[in-house]
């Protein structure tokens, strides 16, 4: 059963324009789609090949490019393989559109993005602030937001100056090199 | 489930058969020190004996933890890659992960099994510690997490280098190293763990740890750049230098060091020479300084110096006895190392600076040295040694002996000679080697067969020559004998020499450390060959400079005597290469850019003479 | 939300309330709050507030080399972290196409399951505090102790073993673990009728629990619960045999379920998933021995690693759930995005808010012990 369910869904997406398909092995599948036709796929996909279980969704900032990459992670506990559907969508201005009405543990994924990333779904349940509470600055998973140069602004360094270093200053020694010079 | 028998309601009681732990003997743990696993990461110890201060752990830290201290007292040796700096930790940052562990070079640093360790907020400089053999309280815990074999990060062995066998090698003067592909440069290149060792003992300070990170990000052409901020003879120092970075590496205190030397020559072999001359030509200056600079001799410390000085807008002409570039790298060292076309390579990117080089011009003779006095704003002598030295024991004046550099100058030049069927080498160093394997390649076409033996005064310990020089030697069938010292060439009754006459050494060197070596007279021994090859030494040939100037010259045992920067006590002289430090490439060109800064320094100092 | 951040809001006349349960709550695990709304001691709504542990874990890794993020992920969930460690290198073999040695893969499996050991011993103990029983709480606490000995014993650290490293394990195996190990699994076993009689089986425990933050197969399907949490609403669905990784599929064990949904259920499943754990390490102790090799294929020097462009999306099943990694390279030195979906992101935030409503306050901590929630898998 599972595995011709497999075959069904391979000949069904290797059909579909728009959509570039690729099997990565028996239990892992790629498929690339424009943005416009996911929620349609993972309509498809849910409805119709049994991948009930979204597993995650994942973002990658593709800054050279100007896009974000959102990685949709569907789980078929019948045919026992996940569907890994890309899609891009212009950096500027973000938006996107929600697919809580499809998945619902998408509420999480889609806010903790929104968040991080600074992505705009449409039609998601909350896209208020959960764990960056208190943060006002850019999105900080966005590549263009330098985290450790935050860190250096925000917080100084503990500077310690114990006894066998003065003992060695003395005799013409001492720090030739700070660990972030070699960051 | 089946084994959990919670649905059979049980009773409320069933908690109380808990009480039955009343009657049971009670846990006691007692409050004393608990020994940790013999594996456990506790606080950092570093045999300071082993450690060289490379700093590899503060690359791998993932914490920032790691801070390079330096420590008067310590050994400090560039040439053998030893530091006076010793790694601290920063307590408040570290994770003991023990990655610092896994990677160090030396397998100095590890962990001790020692739990912990706590403070008064007054005493917080107490999370910064320098770890030494005793621990962080001096408490000689035994050692937890250490480097194990199979869980080392250090890739200790080397890419292959494929070379031809001993048959094919005999048969021609043709190179015999094949150089790194693609693939194997970048897995050697990522070998490295940029401790910068190579380049504090490199002479020329070579930025090894730049070009070999831009081998392995694939970047040949940012490579080629890097060498030629300290190195215009890279084509010939990535095949023959005598790689003073190899020894120092770090990698090669548990393992073989990176091949740094073909690195440096896949980098050169992968770009176009027309592209390394554009890259050479990008340190350029695009004025002209309006000053005339005149070089004696084309080796690898005059063109280095050329280099400099052209990129500095002054006018250079380099002045060559002979007929071809490169000195000592073109007439002393065989073609089966050093092919000449990647010499002349090196020596066009110069050219093409806009260094004129004049051959067959001998100072002296065709012009004399007084006239360049005259004519430029400063002489550089760069000669080398050019003349070899005898051993002048009796019978050394016959004419079928003969001197290592006189020979391989003729091998060069194709210049007939009477090919000996059978000869003996005295000398245990690398030009020893390179006659010997010459003639011995000149043996296998003309007689089919090799019949060398070489004889050194070192024992095997104390070689001269590089390892793999005599390892090769043998396969090409050259016997090498050590501690023998040579006593008389003889000849026969019809005053043909027959061969060498050695003495077991003894000594060498006598209790003040003076060069006078003994002999035990009971072990002697004939070595009968046709041609006997002195290869002991080389000296200048100071004639060039004339009575006069000779006179006024200081010297220092016979070789011209030079302030730090190449200076001669004549203003207007400078001296640089071999003929003042002895025969090494690697060393000529660092003695280029020393003198050629001490030049520059000169001419940009207005009104200075 | 700092405390100079808080406004009080004027309310028209109400029963209704709102309270501010954790961040520091015993009955919070970990740091991790939740805004109730109740009406008398019935919660009318709950809605969870994360971040308190935050430290950025994705960011961070972006910016550090592979093997340095080996230190960094055991942290992203502290009672259970040796998943974390194993799929992330996981996620970087596949990658960079390393095969990983027979032993080692062996190995991972024996400190997975330990781990799973400690975690599920570590949240009946918790469990049971938030119900008032703190015995079975000191002996769960204590007994994963005893665990975490045999992880000090194998990795150098007894919490975070930073063990797993891409390509392989870091150590071999100690002389005479195995032993060692075994006589820890025979102690924990002699172990389990105690916590049945004290705990699991106990009227006190069960009629508390019975029926306590109940859901159904499609509500636990449609809101993405995963681990001992989906077992309990009887489908048998586990990672290590439906989506195999390591050598799973070569060793025997069941899949244990219940069908009730709630917090019972869930202790139950994870009750039976102890004896599962040590059966699976009981094989690994039969065969390991026999299985020689190395630890680790040869990986390239850490400070000049160039993984090959590519991603990964692995999966394994922690004590928790369903824990994945997706991790993008672009064939530089460092990972150029790493996605931590830790199965608690569901657990703590969506099913705890829908689970909470209707139940009385006191238990809310129960339901989040019963799901065993983990809040810096949500925070990062």
């Amino acid at each position: 059963m599972s595995k011709e369910l497999n075959i069904w869904l391979d000949n069904l997406l290797e059909d579909i324009e728009s959509v570039q398909f690729k099997r990565k092995s028996s239990r892992r599948v790629r498929v690339d789609v424009a943005s416009e036709a996911l929620p349609a796929l993972l309509e498809l996909l849910q409805g119709h090949a049994s991948y009930v279980h979204l597993s995650a969704i994942s973002c990658v900032d593709w800054i050279a490019d100007n896009e974000f990459e959102l990685v949709y992670h569907v789980w078929s506990y019948e045919t026992r393989s996940l569907v890994s559907a890309h899609t891009r969508i212009p950096r500027d201005p973000g938006v996107y559109l929600s697919i809580y009405d499809l998945y619902q543990p998408a509420a999480f994924f889609e806010r903790d993005i929104h968040e991080m990333f600074g992505v705009y779904f449409e039609g998601s349940p909350d896209m208020g602030k959960f764990i960056l509470t208190e943060w006002d600055g850019p999105p900080p998973m966005r590549k263009d937001f330098d985290s450790e140069a935050f860190v250096n602004q925000t917080f100084s360094w503990e500077q310690y100056h114990p006894q066998w270093l003065k003992d060695i200053e003395e005799q013409g020694g001492g720090i030739t090199t700070r660990p972030e010079d070699v960051r | 489930m089946s084994d959990i028998p919670y649905k059979d309601k049980g009773s409320i009681l069933r908690p109380i058969k808990a009480l039955s732990f009343l009657a049971r003997k009670p846990v006691t743990e007692k409050i004393e020190p608990r020994p940790a696993a013999a594996n456990y990461r506790g606080f950092h110890v570093n045999d300071w004996d082993l450690c060289i201060g490379c700093s590899t752990c503060q690359k791998v830290c993932d914490n920032a933890a790691i801070t390079m201290v330096k420590i008067p007292g310590l050994p400090e040796d560039p040439v053998k890659g030893i530091r006076n700096e010793r790694p601290a930790i920063d307590y408040g940052r570290c994770c003991w992960c023990g990655l610092c562990v896994d990677i160090c070079p030396t397998s100095s640093l590890s962990l001790t099994t020692e739990y912990v360790h706590t403070c008064h907020e007054d005493e917080l400089d107490s999370y910064f510690i320098l770890p030494d053999p005793k621990g962080i309280h001096h408490k000689h815990f035994p050692k937890g997490w250490a480097k194990t074999a199979d869980a080392d990060l250090v890739d200790l062995e080397r890419q292959p280098m494929e070379e031809l066998d001993a048959e094919e090698r005999l048969k021609s003067f043709d190179e015999m190293v094949e150089g790194f592909t693609d693939q194997q440069a970048i897995i050697e290149a990522s070998r490295c763990v940029q401790c910068g060792m190579c380049h504090d003992s490199c002479p020329t300070h070579m930025h090894a740890p730049e070009y070999i990170r831009a081998i392995w990000e694939g970047n040949a052409e940012e490579a080629v750049r890097q060498i030629y901020r300290s190195n215009p003879f890279s084509h010939v120092c990535g095949r023959i230098c005598t790689h003073r970075c190899e020894t120092a590496c770090s990698i090669g205190r548990r393992g073989e060091p990176v091949a740094i030397r073909w690195l440096k020559r896949y980098a050169m072999d992968s770009v176009s020479d027309l592209r390394i001359r554009e890259i050479a030509a990008e340190g350029k200056v695009d004025y002209i300084s309006g000053k005339k600079v005149a070089i004696i001799g084309a080796g690898p410390a005059g063109l280095t110096a050329a280099f400099d000085l052209i990129s500095k807008g002054h006018e250079v002409t380099v002045f060559e006895a002979l007929d071809k570039p490169g000195g000592m790298t073109r007439y002393g060292i065989p073609e089966y190392r050093l092919p000449y076309d990647r010499l002349d390579a090196d020596v066009a990117v110069i050219t093409s600076l806009g260094v004129k080089i004049q051959y067959n011009t001998r100072i002296g003779q065709d012009i004399s040295i007084s006239e360049l006095e005259r004519n430029y704003d400063a002489v550089l002598v760069a000669i080398g040694l050019q003349q070899g030295r005898s051993t002048r024991i009796p019978g050394s004046d016959h004419k079928q002996v003969k001197k290592a550099v006189e020979l391989l100058r003729k091998i060069t030049q194709g210049k007939a000679f009477n090919i000996p069927q059978s000869a003996v080498v005295i000398g245990g160093g690398n030009v020893a080697m390179d006659i010997a394997r010459s003639l011995a390649r000149l043996q296998k076409e003309n007689y089919g067969e090799v019949r060398i033996t070489l004889t050194a005064l070192e024992d095997f310990d104390h070689f001269l020559a590089d390892a793999e020089e005599i390892k090769e030697a043998r396969e090409e069938g050259i016997e090498i004998l050590d501690s023998r010292g040579p006593k008389q060439c003889v000849t026969n009754d019809k005053g043909q020499l027959s061969g060498l006459v050695t003495l077991r050494v003894n000594s060498i060197f006598d209790d003040d450390g003076r060069f006078a070596p003994s002999y035990d007279d009971s072990d002697e021994q004939v070595h009968p060959a046709d041609m006997v090859i002195e290869a002991i030494g080389q000296m200048t040939d100071i004639s060039l400079f004339g009575d006069e100037l000779t006179e006024r010259l200081e010297w220092n045992r016979g070789r011209l005597k030079v302030e730090q920067d190449g200076r001669s006590s004549e203003p207007w002289l400078w001296s640089a290469g071999d003929m003042v430090f002895g025969p090494d490439v690697v060393h000529a060109v660092a003695d280029g850019h020393r003198v050629a800064a001490s030049i520059e320094k000169h001419l940009a100092t207005p009104g200075s003479w | 939300m700092r405390p100079e951040n808080y406004q009080a809001k004027s309310q028209p006349p109400s029963n209704e309330y709102e309270l501010n349960f954790g961040p520091n709550h015993p009955g919070i695990e970990g740091n991790y709050a939740f805004k109730v709304k109740l009406n008398g001691d019935e919660v009318l709504e709950a809605r969870a507030d994360a971040g308190y542990l935050h430290r950025g874990f994705e960011k961070l890794m972006e910016g550090r080399l592979w093997i340095q993020n080996i230190a960094l992920v055991p942290r992203i969930c502290v009672p259970d972290p040796v998943p974390m460690e194993v799929c992330y290198s996981l996620a970087i073999e596949e990658i960079g196409g390393l095969e990983v040695p027979e032993r080692a893969q062996w190995i991972r499996v024996m400190h997975l399951e330990m781990s799973r050991l400690a975690a599920h011993l570590f949240a009946f103990g918790g469990h049971a505090a938030t119900t008032g029983m703190y015995t079975p709480m000191f002996w769960g606490v204590a007994d994963r102790d005893l665990v975490l000995d045999r992880f000090e014993e194998l990795t150098g650290g007894r919490v975070y073993s930073i063990y797993n490293i891409p390509g392989g394990v870091r150590r071999d195996i100690p002389d005479g673990f195995l032993e060692r190990l075994s006589s820890l699994l025979d102690y924990l076993e002699s172990r389990l009728p105690d916590y049945d009689n004290l705990f699991f089986t106990n009227q006190v425990f069960v009629k508390r629990a019975r029926d306590v933050g109940k859901m159904t197969q499609e509500q636990a399907l449609k809101w993405g619960v995963t681990g001992p949490n989906l077992r309990a609403t009887g489908l048998a669905f586990d990672v290590r045999r439906d989506d195999p990784y390591l050598v799973y599929d070569r060793i025997e064990f069941d899949i244990p379920t219940e069908p009730g949904g709630d917090a019972l259920s869930r202790n139950l499943v994870r009750r039976a998933e102890l004896k599962q754990s040590i059966h699976i390490l009981r094989q690994v102790i039969d065969r390991l021995p026999s299985i020689k090799g190395p630890i680790r294929c040869p990986i390239p020097n850490p400070l000049a690693w160039n993984v090959p462009a590519g991603e990964a999306y692995t999966r394994v099943e922690s004590s928790k759930g369903e824990l994945a990694y997706y991790v993008v390279s672009t064939g530089g030195d460092k990972p150029y995005r790493v996605h931590v979906r830790g199965p608690s992101s569901m657990h703590a935030v969506q099913v705890l808010e829908n689970l909470a409503v209707g139940c009385r306050l006191e238990d809310i901590a129960q339901i989040m012990f019963s799901l065993d929630a983990c809040p810096p898998e949500v925070d990062r």
